[in-house]
């Protein structure tokens, strides 16, 4: 733990450092000296030797005084690297993601990274705050006790040398126990938290179907198992929670046992003997502390294991000979991807966009046609074969630059918690009020922006959510608008948009693509039609490839994709006075 | 990042309280069984360094008493051995109460989230379901399992502690309450006066460095695609540059008082303090010197009860906060379900004057009027926001009308039990909801005794059948298991189930036939299956697809502004007209209906 946490320390703290940790041993012997000093002191005080025992008060004071100072010490100086700590940590750790290729988020990491920032850091911190000091002590208050008593009662100095670490062994034992019993009843109890967040989600369909409480098996299942794993569990943890702080008692008793004995044989006088049993006490005491402290230290291990790792996490590496692009051009040469679950995407494809056309990327979901886009502007990296955009592979680009040759619009589109006007400028910071408003206009953001209280000052909150999908989406094609990047990566909207919305979007992605290189997720008609190519995917690998009379005349895969589409666009419902004929499908 | 208007804290505690109390009322009185056996383990841990203390008493003595000496620290190791028994008793019965307790916990908010409206789970997100079940429930389990065993420890022991040594010297007793009192004045100059606002402040803060984290990392390809990588990182890092700076201004003036006080209540600090007094003591023959040993075996830890109290405080305020989202939730009003009644066969709906809003004072809807006969279909149609789903919702009685009424059959629904509602009203809407289970048992929640032979029939009716004969098991496959469905897919079980439910009235989201554009065609026939003799009310969003429906009812911010058959409004000139030529200007324009419309794409001969 402790070498972890080192690490973590800022460089302007770190000079601190060694100052911090010689006033933590300090602390920690001058305490033991203190009771190894109450031996002779004691021993005077029952003999009734009062000017001897005065003599050695002033001893212990004078260690009383040196633990007060260093005690201060260690507390001032784990404070301010700890503050400092928290600040730098933070500061790296955005610095570092700032750096992280795009591959390496996903939808978790957002919760991830906010536990990681606000109770990790702190966790750590309090290794120097308040953690650290008790440890410390824990081990060689204990160890400065018994190597003193050496020359006082070999003895007792023994009986302390093998029980400690016996002690630690059972400590260490009885805690993992505990731990794993733990572990092992939150694994049930997430799973039931699971079934009873589903049975929240299908509350409609349950009740719809009478089944609230009793049709559902996966529920009850779950609620009963946790129910028998948490009392299995509770049995099986027990002993380790109480086994050590018996034995730590035990532990006492035995020194005193052992005192007795030798005092009853005649070897040691009765105030030798009642010093001794006063100072085993002192013994123990901070062994417990240190046992208290042991799950929190744990905790902070974890917190600072974890930090390393993502601060240690590579970066997108950039290149060292930056390269320019010749044209706006997309090469795909055998490229094979997959996710880090494992399941394969992309499977050997091939394919070429030269500058200014377009190219329709079809076929159920599932086949990696969004995956293509990404693996063009390098979220992430392939796995084998190559990726050109402009005559250069793309990690040739340094990623600025590569990013300066899109623009993208997206399914997930993300919105800032801030005005509608900045959440378009980000297209270009350095636009003009003219350009954002053209920008704006052509994807007709002004009409949603006259419908909205605060008009362009309106925040649209957190991650855009009191705008429509279609209205985020319109956002989203004004931005890239704004950048105009010569290559255009498009997934169309999917969900459900009324026409007026779909016809604002049309508009939009029409101004968007016009002369530039297109490479678009299609599931319009009329945006497949258009297309100079078209790549029918299907599993992760192209099955049929050409222009749309070409691929309907080859009555293929496609030319039943078509069929079937074009079916489902002429779809109305019938009603039973009117009857249509011919209609309904 | 000022600390803003406050409730009053005594208020918000004593609600807390008052919570935390009615989330642990069933487990309340074994609790205190647990926590009295505690108590007593805790006796018998500071018991057995008394007896020692007899001992070294004894030791002094001219001719010691081996057999009592003996006997009293065989007597001291029986007596932790019982401590031990206690405390493992303790600990076992109070884990086991938790173990019971979450169980009746979970089983209670199972039953109370089945009988909440509806609505109740669209206004919150399932993250916060989750945050209620999970993080509360385990927060709870401190509070009942460690929380109030802890803090009986914890005072127990030292308070026994301290009155058996006032027994012993009253004085040196007095001496070590010295630094506690020491620390406390510290502590109180630690917390200073506006202790609570800068609490108040610094949780802000807090809740400002995680806001802006999430921010960062969820918009990270935007700030990226667009060459802005500082951009999002401003923000994050502005905040924790403030929170940086809060933190350091408000910590580094009381390090030093921090640094004192931690040292007044280190044991050797206190030895010192009791040593000078005893020494003082014995050399003027007030006190036995022997009396001085309680002391060092027990008096010097009196700085670990105030530790140990305030890390137990600060546990106990999560738990509080906790049980108060529960009981919150536990007081969420619940749809009154009549005891018997009628179950509607024929399927005439009606709204009469059905007025609605979400919050008092805010109407969404206003005064609607509405039949809906059986054999027709009714189309919602209106700008979004109009209330479309909103009006079919309450018919799913998800919400309850505010003014007017909705029936079926002349029957209130508020009349209905939840079954016969649902055994007459069926509805497919655009999220797709599945159960943990089989194909099978996903379809035969609508109808439990349905055979094999209905299955097949809705099944292939809903266009779904050939797929579930291709998974690994069939109809018995579980869902997202090895049944491993695209969303299409799963739309077209849910409506095979209604199918299956035959119910006489169904609401229909339009938008369903477009929840998955790979599989759209199939569902649409699966729709036009279902809709076939049943009284439908559907939300329709795009117009061309409800051109033949027998009715449309046009919304606008809430009120019924026209309806009729739709050819009937198209030329009506009113809103239907201007929506119906708006829709028509936008086919045009997306040119799926116009092959002569430009696409969006370049003509050919560019590359």
């Amino acid at each position: 733990m402790i070498r972890t946490v080192l690490r973590l320390v800022p460089d302007s703290e770190r000079a601190t450092v060694p100052r911090y940790l010689a006033a933590v041993v300090v602390h920690a012997l001058a305490q033991s000296v203190a009771y190894v000093l109450l031996v002779p002191l004691l021993e005077a005080l029952f003999r009734g030797d009062l000017a001897s025992a005065w003599g050695w008060t002033a001893g212990v004071a004078a260690a009383a005084v040196v633990v007060a100072v260093a005690g201060y010490q260690q507390a001032v100086t784990g404070i301010r690297i700890g503050v400092g700590m928290v600040h730098s940590l933070q500061t790296r750790i955005g610095d570092h993601i700032a750096t992280l290729p795009l591959g390496w988020f996903d939808s978790t990491t957002a919760g991830r990274v906010s536990r990681l920032v606000s109770t990790s850091v702190k966790d750590a911190m309090g290794v120097f705050a308040h953690l650290l000091t008790p440890m410390v002590a824990g081990v060689l208050v204990p160890a400065g006790v018994a190597v003193g008593l050496l020359f006082i009662d070999p003895h007792v100095s023994l009986a302390m040398v093998v029980s400690a670490p016996l002690l630690y062994l059972v400590n260490r034992w009885g805690r993992r126990l505990y731990g794993r019993a733990e572990d092992r009843v939150h694994t049930a109890s997430e799973e039931s938290n699971a079934r009873v967040i589903e049975f929240a989600q299908a509350q409609p369909v349950l009740r719809a179907f009478d089944a609230a409480t009793t049709g559902n098996r996966g529920l009850q299942e779950a609620l009963e198992s946790q129910r028998r794993e948490g009392r299995r569990l509770v049995w099986a943890s027990v002993p380790g929670l109480v086994v050590f702080s018996s034995l730590v008692q035990a532990t006492f008793v035995g020194l005193v046992y052992l005192v007795i004995s030798q005092t009853s044989g005649g070897s040691l006088s009765a105030p030798a003997a009642i010093a001794l049993i006063a100072v085993s006490s002192r013994f123990i005491d901070p062994l417990n502390q240190a046992a208290e402290l042991a799950t929190a230290a744990r905790g902070a291990a974890n917190a600072a294991e974890r930090i390393r790792a993502l601060l240690e996490t590579p970066p997108l590496d950039e290149p060292t000979a930056p390269v320019r692009p010749q044209d706006s051009s997309v090469r795909f040469e055998a490229v094979s991807f997959a996710y880090a679950d494992g399941a394969t995407v992309v499977d050997d494809v091939t394919f070429e966009v030269p500058a200014g056309t377009t190219t329709a990327l079809v076929g159920p979901s599932g086949s990696g046609k969004t995956t293509l886009l990404r693996l063009a502007s390098r979220f992430y990296d392939v796995d084998a074969g190559r990726i050109e955009v402009g005559g250069h592979p793309v990690d040739a680009y340094p990623s600025t630059t590569l990013m300066e040759q899109f623009a993208l619009v997206f399914q997930d589109v993300y919105l800032f918690h801030q005005s509608i006007a900045e959440n378009v400028r980000i297209g270009r910071a350095d636009a003009t009020e003219g350009e954002v408003l053209s920008a704006a206009a052509v994807a007709r953001v002004d009409e949603i922006v006259e419908r909205l209280p605060d008009g362009w000052d309106t925040n649209v909150g957190e991650g855009g959510t009191s705008l429509s999908g279609g209205e985020r989406q319109r956002v989203s094609i004004a931005r890239a608008l704004l950048k105009d990047a010569p290559i255009v990566l498009l997934d169309e909207a999917t969900s459900a948009l009324d026409p007026q919305n779909e016809a604002a979007v049309v508009r939009g992605v029409h101004e968007l693509t016009r002369d530039k290189t297109v490479i678009v997720v299609a599931h319009r008609l009329s945006t497949i039609r258009h297309a100079d190519q078209i790549l029918f995917l299907d599993q992760g690998r192209i099955v049929e490839r050409g222009a749309h009379d070409e691929l309907l005349a080859a009555g293929g895969r496609y030319a039943d994709f078509w069929g079937e589409r074009s079916r489902a666009a002429g779809w109305h419902l019938v009603g039973s006075a009117t009857t249509a004929d011919g209609s309904g499908k | 990042m000022q600390a803003t208007e406050r409730t009053d804290p005594r208020d918000v505690k004593r609600r807390q309280r008052a919570a935390q109390a009615a989330v642990l009322q069933p487990v309340s009185s074994r609790l205190r069984l647990a926590s009295a056996m505690v108590a007593v383990a805790s006796l018998c841990a500071v018991a057995p360094f008394i007896l020692v203390v007899e001992v070294c008493r004894e030791l002094l003595t001219a001719s010691p008493d081996w057999t009592k000496v003996w006997t009293l620290v065989f007597v001291a190791l029986g007596i932790l051995g019982l401590r031990g028994l206690l405390q493992s008793g303790a600990v076992l019965w109070s884990h086991l109460i938790d173990s019971e307790h979450q169980d009746t916990l979970r089983r209670g908010l199972a039953e109370k989230l089945s009988r909440v409206p509806l609505g109740w789970f669209t206004e919150r997100s399932s993250g916060d379901v989750k945050k209620l079940l999970r993080n509360d429930v385990d927060a709870l389990h401190y509070l009942v399992a460690h929380a109030r065993l802890d803090v009986v420890a914890a005072l127990t022991a030292p308070l026994a502690t301290f009155g058996y040594l006032l027994v012993v010297d009253w004085r040196l007793s007095l001496v070590l309450l010295v630094p506690v009192a020491l620390y406390g004045v510290v502590l109180s100059r630690i917390m200073g006066p506006g202790h609570t606002d800068r609490m108040t402040t610094y949780e802000a803060w807090q809740t400002r460095v995680s806001e802006t984290t999430i921010e960062f990392v969820d918009g990270i390809q935007v700030v990226r695609a667009f060459g802005q990588p500082r951009k999002g990182h401003r923000r994050y890092q502005d905040a924790v540059d403030g929170y940086g700076s809060f933190f350091r201004a408000w910590v580094t003036p009381i390090t030093r008082l921090e640094g004192i006080g931690g040292q007044l209540l280190n044991p050797v600090v206190v030895l010192v303090l009791v040593l000078l007094a005893a020494l003082g003591l014995v050399e003027a023959g007030a006190m036995d010197p022997v009396s001085v040993v309680p002391f060092v075996l027990l008096g010097l830890g009196v700085g670990s009860i105030v530790l140990a109290l305030g890390y137990g405080a600060q546990a106990l305020r999560q738990a509080s906060t906790a049980s108060m989202r529960l009981w919150e939730l536990s007081q969420t009003p619940e749809l009154v379900e009549p005891e018997g009644g009628p179950r509607p066969r024929v399927g005439v709906v009606r709204f009469e004057s059905v007025s609605f809003g979400y919050r008092a004072g805010r109407p969404v809807l206003h005064d609607v009027d509405l039949e809906l006969r059986p054999g027709t279909i009714t189309a919602l149609v209106g700008p979004s926001g109009s209330g479309k789903s909103t009006l079919a919702r309450l018919l799913l009685r998800f919400y309850d009308v505010t003014e007017g009424r909705i029936t079926v059959d002349g029957h209130d629904v508020r009349d209905l039990r939840a079954t016969d509602l649902y055994r007459s009203v069926g509805f497919v809407l655009q999220d797709v909801q599945l159960v943990a289970g089989s194909v099978r048992e996903n379809l035969l929640l609508a109808r439990p005794g349905a055979s094999e032979a209905d299955l097949e029939r809705v099944c292939r009716a809903a266009q779904i059948h050939e797929r579930i004969v291709d998974l690994p098991r069939g109809y018995d496959s579980e869902v997202g298991q090895d049944a491993r469905l695209s969303g299409g897919e799963a739309q077209r079980l849910s409506i095979a189930r209604a199918l299956l439910a035959d119910t006489p009235v169904l609401v229909l989201d339009e938008a369903t036939a477009f929840a998955d554009p790979e599989s759209e065609a199939a569902i649409q026939d699966a729709l036009a299956a279902l809709v076939a003799d049943r009284t439908v009310l559907v939300i329709a969003h795009r117009l061309h697809t409800i051109v033949d429906v027998d009715q449309v009812v046009v919304l606008d911010d809430g009120h019924v502004v026209e309806h009729g058959p739709p050819a009937a409004l198209r030329s009506a000139g009113g809103l239907f007209s201007r929506l119906w030529a708006a829709n028509e200007r936008a086919l045009a324009d997306i040119g799926d209906d116009a092959p002569t419309t430009p696409g969006p794409t370049n003509p050919e001969g560019h590359a």
